[in-house]
């Protein structure tokens, strides 16, 4: 599971025919400096995720299995919405 | 699921029985600079994937990598490690970092 951000979303109207009520949504992964990852990732949303929001992404896709069933390709999902993050402070930064 | 553009599709002269018949599209994945950019460039590593939606050259997909991309062909086992899952139609990204 990893933190990431929400950047913008996604119309598909050709897709895996389990994707068919799905919300897609673009993140960007946040790394413990605050920075971003260089590649945007797209990501499975029923938790009602806005753009700019902090969220929790896992990769583990048997939560994806469970809800659309054993033949989907989905497997990043949106996890939880993040309330506060506390992370220590970076290198060189004073506490 | 990570983006990527199709850049091309190839076919096997001789490959394991389950891959027969499919089709696998050449992926380059976006980079989140040229998506923001829209200027239809790509940036990643190449890759190859099962294309199943019949996805044309110069097309976004979203594929899906490591052990769900073989669900599909679930309960078969078929040595697929990504998956093209949809066909971006368009997409919605501020174009500066907020």
């Amino acid at each position: 599971m990893f933190l990431a951000r929400i950047e913008g979303t996604v119309v598909a109207t050709v897709k895996h025919s389990t994707l068919e009520a799905c919300r897609f949504l673009v993140a960007q992964r946040i790394e413990a400096d605050g920075s971003a990852a260089a590649e945007p990732l797209l990501v499975i949303d029923w938790l009602g995720a806005s753009r700019g929001a902090a969220v929790m992404v896992s990769t583990d896709g048997d939560i994806a299995r469970e809800k659309f069933g054993n033949t989907t390709p989905a497997r990043m999902v949106v996890a939880g919405l993040v309330d506060q993050a506390q992370t220590p402070p970076a290198k060189g930064a004073r506490a | 699921m990570r983006l990527g553009i199709v850049r091309g599709h190839m076919t096997l002269a001789t490959a394991v029985e389950s891959l027969r018949g499919k089709t696998l599209a050449i992926l380059e994945p976006v980079t989140m600079e040229n998506l923001r950019a829209k200027n239809g460039l790509a940036g990643g590593k190449a890759l190859i994937a099962v294309d199943e939606l019949g996805a044309a050259t110069g097309q976004m997909v979203a594929f899906t990598e490591g052990r769900e991309a073989s669900n599909p062909f679930w309960p078969g086992a078929v040595p697929v490690d990504a998956y093209c899952s949809l066909i971006v139609e368009s997409i919605d990204v501020e174009r500066q970092e907020v």
